[in-house]
């Protein structure tokens, strides 16, 4: 996980790749901002960091990536992608080896929290209550969702890193979890 | 899938070809047209895979044409013929080969008609009738069978009748509409055959 | 392009614009950011950087989910019910919205349709990555037409680009089904465009693994004076049917409709979910009054 103030990114897969691919996104956000006086906005990162996992097509760095940040109008914002690039600004979203295991259970519980149009996703659950999600449920779903995937995926474990973006700047928790 | 079939009469050649074009198991399109000119008598037939029929048949009728341009005078069908096959060899031996099977029918004012059948090693012979693609299976023997020397176009398109039918009646593939072109010294046209 | 022909020999002129696409290419610079390090990489093929091995595109095929034997797989998002077609009023183009990394749905709010420009529309099929980078360069390409011309690309011209960039890279392991659509002088336009170098138009195309299921109900209902109403109709249920049908299709579906004024978006996400239960119920109704 690598972060400025503003965006954040969480890479799972081959952390070699992941490793040069923070220090390349690192460097371009850096002379970004020496060029244009202003810090490179996380819409704009995101694109950026489309083009530039595009960019090794054929011979891809084998990385899950999601990027999240406040966009232009202090809203909140995730993007996810594929190893190669391919992206969408979405709401929540699971990656990495248990992405499979915890992306139903967000759907099950963020989606009511976050309070997405009903276009979005189905009716997974019954009598949804839409209602706006706080900090500290959604540490909770975070933490919760850990919790289980260390439970039933082998490659998750040891502890989590949590990152929060709010217009007050980035605050960092580290989470344990089970040590097996 | 794409089947091409053309013969040399008395003083024209006379050329078909299906309009389908497929993509693995559908038609994505009913009126193609695999006929592309090279120069005012000289008519080339592509099959093969679209994105290179297409590209070949653009990149070989533009430096024909262009050829034509700066020596004022327009090639005749021996060397269009000789010209296609040295691109496709050429191509054969580089990183990326076109995988185009054709034939080139043209009508030159000293050697009058002719026919060329290339495919897409580089292989090239003048023929007086020829076929490509699965349907040059069940031509050919209609051809060997009922094609002579010297035929006036009634007698060629019938026997091209007799191709189709035989098509129509053996080849599991539905191939319900060709295109028909005549070559001869007036030029390309297009003629009516009556589907069988 | 025609500026390229200066300086050579006069009947190599149509070769310079067969193979000025690579030129073109030096352009299409995917990571700006290529570094000595990565430099060496760089093949045949300008700014992406390649495995050093005698076949690209093979080496990363055996780390696909197209081969069972790997462990490491690098997973890309596949599987579709696109479809377009021309009639009196203008275009139609209609598409799910379902991604699918093997048998797991990755997303089931893919914008399957891009925005190219008020007056272009291309659909994805095969790779989302693939299909959005060069539909993203092709935007580029179209608006500098513009500002170079005055005047905006013809949908023929715009095709023609995309095609000759992919024809390019054949047999690299590019995997792209798209459909091209717009309004022109001639008016409207529909091509279909893929990454074997194919590029044809015609009134009606589907793409992508429902594209069958699309088809069936696509030629049965398919007029050219079919109403605005009939011709939404005739795409939502095409596109319906599909993702019945096909696993691989799903989700929601986004329909578009090209006029003389630009494109408008008739459907925006509409969940198939309910919308079978409908049709169901037509369908009820209509064996109700048969019966009678």
């Amino acid at each position: 996980m690598s972060s400025t103030d503003k965006t954040v990114l969480a890479s799972a897969g081959f952390h070699g790749d992941v490793l040069t691919l923070v220090k390349r996104i690192g460097v371009r956000m850096q002379n970004y901002e020496y060029q244009h006086r202003k810090p490179m906005s996380t819409p704009a990162c995101a694109q950026m960091l489309a083009t530039m996992l595009y960019g090794k097509r054929f011979f891809p760095y084998y990385t899950y990536n999601i990027l999240a940040g406040l966009d232009a109008d202090g809203k909140g914002c995730v993007f996810s992608y594929d190893p190669v690039g391919s992206y969408e600004r979405e709401h929540y979203r699971a990656a990495g080896t248990a992405s499979a295991l915890l992306q139903p259970f967000l759907d099950n519980q963020a989606r009511a929290l976050a309070r997405i149009p009903d276009y979005i996703g189905r009716k997974n659950q019954q009598g949804v209550v839409f209602e706006p999600i706080s900090k500290e449920r959604a540490m909770t779903i975070i933490k919760d969702v850990f919790t289980s995937a260390a439970e039933r995926d082998i490659y998750t474990g040891d502890a989590v890193d949590i990152r929060i973006v709010t217009k007050d700047g980035l605050e960092e928790h580290r989470f344990p979890l089970r040590c097996d | 899938m794409d089947f091409l079939i053309a013969l040399v009469g008395k003083d024209f050649v006379l050329t078909a070809a299906d309009s389908a074009s497929a993509r693995s198991i559908m038609r994505m399109k009913s009126d193609m047209d695999k006929m592309i000119p090279l120069s005012s008598h000289a008519l080339m037939l592509l099959a093969g895979p679209v994105g290179d029929c297409s590209n070949f048949g653009d990149y070989i009728q533009a430096n024909l044409k262009l050829q034509a341009l700066t020596n004022g005078f327009e090639a005749s069908t021996h060397a269009t013929a000789n010209y296609v096959r040295k691109n496709i060899a050429d191509a054969l031996r580089s990183r990326g080969a076109y995988q185009v099977n054709s034939l080139i029918a043209g009508v030159d004012e000293q050697d009058g008609p002719s026919l060329y059948y290339l495919d897409y090693l580089g292989t090239m012979v003048k023929v007086p009738y020829g076929a490509h693609g699965y349907g040059s299976f069940f031509t050919f023997a209609t051809l060997d069978h009922h094609y002579r020397e010297g035929m006036s176009l009634e007698e060629a398109t019938d026997v091209l009748k007799k191709c189709f039918l035989e098509i129509k009646t053996r080849f599991l593939m539905n191939l319900d509409s060709f295109k028909v072109r005549v070559v001869d010294a007036d030029g390309i046209r297009e003629v009516e055959v009556a589907q069988p | 392009m025609a500026f390229e022909f200066g300086g050579m020999p006069q009947f190599e002129a149509a070769t310079c614009a067969h193979r000025s696409t690579s030129k073109a290419l030096v352009k299409h610079n995917a990571g700006a950011d290529v570094d000595e390090d990565e430099q060496q990489f760089t093949g045949p093929v300008p700014m992406f950087s390649l495995p050093r091995t005698d076949n690209p595109s093979e080496f990363l095929h055996q780390y696909s989910d197209a081969n069972p034997d790997s462990k490491v797989k690098i997973q890309f998002a596949h599987g579709t019910t696109t479809l377009g077609f021309k009639f009196q009023h203008g275009v139609i183009i209609a598409v799910d919205s379902r991604a699918s990394a093997g048998s797991y749905i990755a997303s089931q709010t893919v914008k399957k349709v891009i925005e190219i420009n008020p007056y272009l529309l291309g659909t994805m099929a095969g790779g989302a990555a693939d299909c959005s980078y060069w539909e993203r360069v092709l935007a580029k390409e179209c608006r500098l037409f513009e500002l170079r011309n005055g005047e905006r690309i013809s949908v023929a011209a715009a095709s023609k680009i995309l095609a000759n960039i992919v024809y390019h890279y054949r047999g690299m392991g590019l995997s792209m089904g798209t459909m091209i659509c717009g309004w022109d002088k001639k008016g409207p336009g529909l091509f279909y465009v893929d990454s074997d170098g194919t590029r044809l138009t015609n009134n009606l195309f589907s793409v992508g693994s429902g594209s069958t299921y699309a088809y069936g109900v696509l030629d049965a209902g398919y007029r050219w004076d079919l109403s605005v109403e009939e011709a939404h109709e005739l795409a939502r249920r095409a596109i319906y049917h599909a993702t019945f049908r096909d696993a691989y299709s799903g989700g929601h579906i986004n329909l578009y409709h090209m006029k003389e004024t630009g494109w408008e978006r008739i459907l925006n996400m509409q969940d198939v979910g309910p919308l079978h239960y409908e049709y169901e119920a037509m369908k009820e109704q209509s064996m109700a009054t048969t019966a009678d």
